[in-house]
């Protein structure tokens, strides 16, 4: 029921002579009760809009056919669909109102901001800005101070050298049996490696994404490279709005296929979770592999080129054999405006607060497994499969054990395969096998479960497989190419 | 030179066939119509028992009918102003004042209008496929055919595609605002009021502006 | 409990507006049956406390998006006394079309030209008395990440919830 206050706030434009009898004769026949004015509901009906349509054929029975009916005979007194009719009625009202009320239009003087911004949206000037903001926020800050001397510091300085020695003799102290010494400071042990990857790798370089990221976010730049990647975009069936998500997938896959979800149409959601999950790597792997990679050029120079080639091949084919609406871009430029400090330390917390949630059962979770799987003899089952495909592609049987643990999260795979070069296990070629197979690989357990709850059930599973068999396929064949051109990375 | 009664006629087989994908046109009403006899003469149109066919050039000549009648509807809606209930029987009448040249040049000041007034399609001219006459003076022009800095009110939206004409309404895109293109490429950027938008190709196609200097 | 929920197009601070209404205790969920994330947060006004809603953005009261549906559903099926529509003081002739379909669905609104430095700062005067008289509901200019005519805001809301809530 509409409230006491509803005769005091309704306030209505009229519309023109045909239009207003058609919507006194439909407000006639609306006799349900629909908590808004039956003359906004007239409007909406004329309009044809879609869920009002369904909600007045469940509750008006038999009269609505003669509301359609009437509908339809409106529309035949216009040339122009009524939507427009109507709200070029109301935007004269909205322009009456608002020459009464503003005194003064606001001059159209380019302000610096302004200046800065025709900087930012210059197809020519834009490219270098988007690469200097990369180079700098991402590679960087995230890359080098946060993969970097942050990892390091906490890693080697807190951890292995104080931490986990600590802890250890406490435990094995405190606790006789080995079972559970093992499932808490073991090899794989809850405290020893879940805690310490969470927080030693994983913990800097998400914190030091998602603050780059809020402040890129509040200044207005994404709007500004939408509107720039827009048309290439569209060569891989999305818009310029998808650059959104992509972005944030640098961040963390899972939460940018959560953000998937505004993009308008299903076709659009379905190939960015497909890219997310294929050929972003999120920033926790990103570090390790920039860290992996570091010392040789041209590895890193053949990884980041397959994973575009990848990203775009996939994009291309996608949008090829995708059905549905191709996708249309518009989009609001914001202005400009400065960061606030306290905007981005409560996003880069709130954001860093979900990640935690989600992520560190997670860890734990996964150190368990990792443990049950290694009493009962499960995991090294599963670790011996595996170990045929990585055979497959030129890499030693101990990679196996990385790629299992890419399941639970890819950057843990990530940072196992750091452990095997650490111990002098890869070549180049195998490490950048490695690298290019495990960004590919299956995403890692949170954004499988984040791809069946976003895309479904069948949709998720399927994406998996096809990124499964996908990702061998790829280490595979360029593993055949460096063996059979002889080349050593 | 033909009647206006038997282009009537001719445009009127040519939306039927062409247009509707309908049956050829049943000679009925038109048994003895002296203009049928004009059309058959000049090759346009052939005749069996039941039905009247269109034939190849009378097929060109149709179609250059049917677009002088909906460019004219355009001019008298975007220009003149002309109510949409009387525009029909005054479009009648003018379309067959615009002669080819003189509708190229009606077609050019238009903006080179894809649709008429109803959303029909308005068949395109040469002029269409060159648009290189950048001399003569545009008055209404599709936004894609504006220079940046351009500037002008938002004359009409195309109204072939609702679903594309909804979002740009939602953004404030509608007649009658004022508008500036700020940016073509890669993406077209405008500014209404004290906002800018992005659109793709696609959406700036289907907002014409009315020029302002 | 009575809810108020706070609507707007994109871009126009909402969110933050809901910020200092709510203080920080927000919940986010998904809105039930779709994946759009709606916030929710208590705020007390005069003596009572009320629901608050921060809704995704919409342009217009024909959706478009998934998103801009579960705002207009909000509305219709949360029934909550009083709507706080958000605009950008300087674009005011452009959003003054979703406040009059709102209006025009009879939904009780309060007007929020936020961001109102920008408007003045580009030297546009706006005449909010004379703009309640036109629309004949409450209007309040704010800035709303200084805080600047919140207090106002507060008081305008404590009137309206008195008399309808």
């Amino acid at each position: 029921m509409l409230k006491d206050s509803a005769k005091h706030f309704c306030r209505s434009i009229s519309y023109d002579d045909p239009l207003e009898v058609c919507i006194s004769k439909i407000q006639g026949l609306l006799l349900s009760d629909y908590r808004m004015s039956k003359r906004a509901l007239a409007l909406l009906l004329l309009q044809e809009d879609k869920e009002i349509v369904d909600t007045v054929r469940d509750k008006e029975g038999e009269r609505f056919d003669k509301i359609m009916g009437i509908v339809q005979e409106t529309k035949t007194h216009y040339l122009r669909p009524l939507t427009y009719i109507i709200s070029l009625r109301r935007q004269k009202e909205a322009s009456r109102i608002a020459k009464l009320t503003v005194g003064f239009p606001g001059q159209q003087k380019l302000s610096i901001k302004e200046k800065l911004s025709k900087i930012l949206m210059d197809p020519i000037i834009g490219g270098p800005i988007l690469l200097a903001i990369l180079y700098y926020g991402l590679y960087k800050f995230v890359g080098n101070f946060g993969a970097g001397v942050l990892v390091d510091f906490l890693e080697d300085k807190v951890f292995i050298a104080r931490l986990n020695p600590l802890v250890t003799s406490l435990i094995n102290k405190a606790i006789p049996y080995k079972l559970l010494q093992d499932l808490l400071v073991g090899e794989y042990g809850i405290i020893t490696l879940g805690v310490r990857y969470a927080f030693a790798i994983i913990l800097p370089i998400v914190t030091t994404f998602f603050f780059a990221f809020a402040i890129v976010e509040d200044t207005g730049y994404l709007p500004r490279l939408a509107m720039l990647v827009d048309q290439l975009f569209k060569k891989i069936g999305l818009s310029g709005r998808a650059v959104i998500p992509l972005v944030l997938g640098f961040g963390c896959d899972t939460m940018a296929t959560m953000v998937t979800r505004t993009l308008p149409t299903k076709r659009e959601r379905i190939i960015a979770t497909l890219l997310l999950a294929l050929a972003i790597p999120c920033s926790a792997q990103m570090g390790v592999i920039l860290g992996l990679l570091s010392d040789n050029g041209i590895g890193l120079g053949v990884w980041l080129g397959v994973i575009i080639a990848v990203f775009i091949l996939v994009g291309l084919l996608a949008s090829k054999i995708m059905p549905g609406e191709l996708p249309s871009f518009y989009m609001e430029i914001p202005p400009l405006r400065i960061p606030q400090v306290s905007n981005v330390v409560r996003k880069t917390a709130s954001r860093l607060s979900w990640y935690f949630k989600e992520v560190f059962p997670l860890f734990i979770f996964a150190s368990v497994i990792i443990w049950i799987g290694q009493i009962t003899g499960v995991f090294s089952l599963v670790v011996k499969i595996l170990q045929y495909p990585i055979r497959w592609i030129g890499l030693p049987d101990k990679a196996a054990v990385a790629f299992l643990f890419g399941f639970f999260r890819r950057d843990y795979g990530a940072a196992g395969l750091y452990d095997l070069k650490k111990a002098g296990l890869l070549s180049g070629n195998q490490l950048v096998v490695a690298c290019i197979t495990l960004t590919l690989f299956l995403p890692c357990i949170a954004q499988l479960l984040m791809n069946i709850k976003e895309r479904g059930l069948r949709l998720g599973i399927a994406m998996s497989l096809f990124i499964l068999f996908f990702s061998f396929t790829v280490g595979y064949s360029v593993n055949l190419v460096l063996t059979l051109f002889n080349i050593r990375l | 030179m033909l009647s206006e009664h038997a282009e009537e006629i001719l445009e009127a087989l040519w939306i039927q066939i062409e247009e509707q994908g309908k049956k050829p046109m049943d000679v009925g009403a038109f048994r003895d119509d002296p203009a049928i006899e004009e059309l058959i003469k000049l090759g346009f149109i052939r005749r069996d028992d039941a039905h009247i066919h269109l034939l190849e050039a009378g097929r060109l000549h149709a179609l250059a009918c049917v677009r002088r009648h909906r460019l004219a509807e355009r001019l008298l809606t975007d220009l003149l102003d002309i109510r949409e209930n009387v525009m029909d029987t005054v479009s009648c009448k003018f379309e067959h004042l615009l002669h080819e040249g003189l509708e190229d040049k009606v077609c050019i000041i238009l903006g080179h209008p894809k649709t008429c007034p109803h959303g029909k399609k308005i068949p395109p001219g040469k002029c269409c496929l060159e648009k290189r006459d950048k001399k003569l003076l545009k008055i209404i022009s599709s936004l894609t055919d504006l220079e940046t800095k351009e500037k002008g009110q938002i004359a009409y939206l195309e109204t072939k595609n609702a679903s594309q004409m909804q979002k740009l309404i939602s953004i404030g895109a509608i007649p009658g605002v004022p508008i500036v293109l700020v940016q073509k490429f890669p993406s077209y950027v405008f500014k209404i009021g004290h906002s800018q938008f992005a659109i793709d190709k696609e959406l700036a196609s289907s907002i014409y502006v009315r020029l302002t200097k | 409990m009575q809810k108020i929920a706070v609507v707007g197009s994109p871009n126009v601070g909402k969110s933050v507006i809901f910020n200092n209404l709510t203080g920080t205790y927000a919940t986010v969920s998904n809105y039930p049956g779709t994946t759009v994330e709606v916030s929710r947060g208590k705020s007390k006004i005069g003596n009572k406390e009320f629901e608050i809603i921060d809704t995704p953005g919409i342009y217009s009261f024909l959706p478009l998006s998934e998103e801009e549906r579960v705002t207009r559903r909000i509305l219709m099926q949360e029934n909550p006394c009083l709507i706080l529509h958000v605009v950008d003081a300087k674009n005011l002739e452009r959003m003054l079309s979703l406040t009059l379909q709102l209006l025009e669905a009879s939904l009780p609104v309060i007007l929020i030209l936020n961001i109102i430095d920008e408007a003045r700062a580009l030297g546009m005067k706006i005449d909010t008395a004379r703009l309640e008289k036109e629309l004949n509901i409450p209007v309040v200019a704010t800035v709303s990440i200084t805080g600047e005519g919140m207090d106002i805001l507060r008081g305008r809301i404590e009137e309206h919830v008195k008399r309808f809530c």
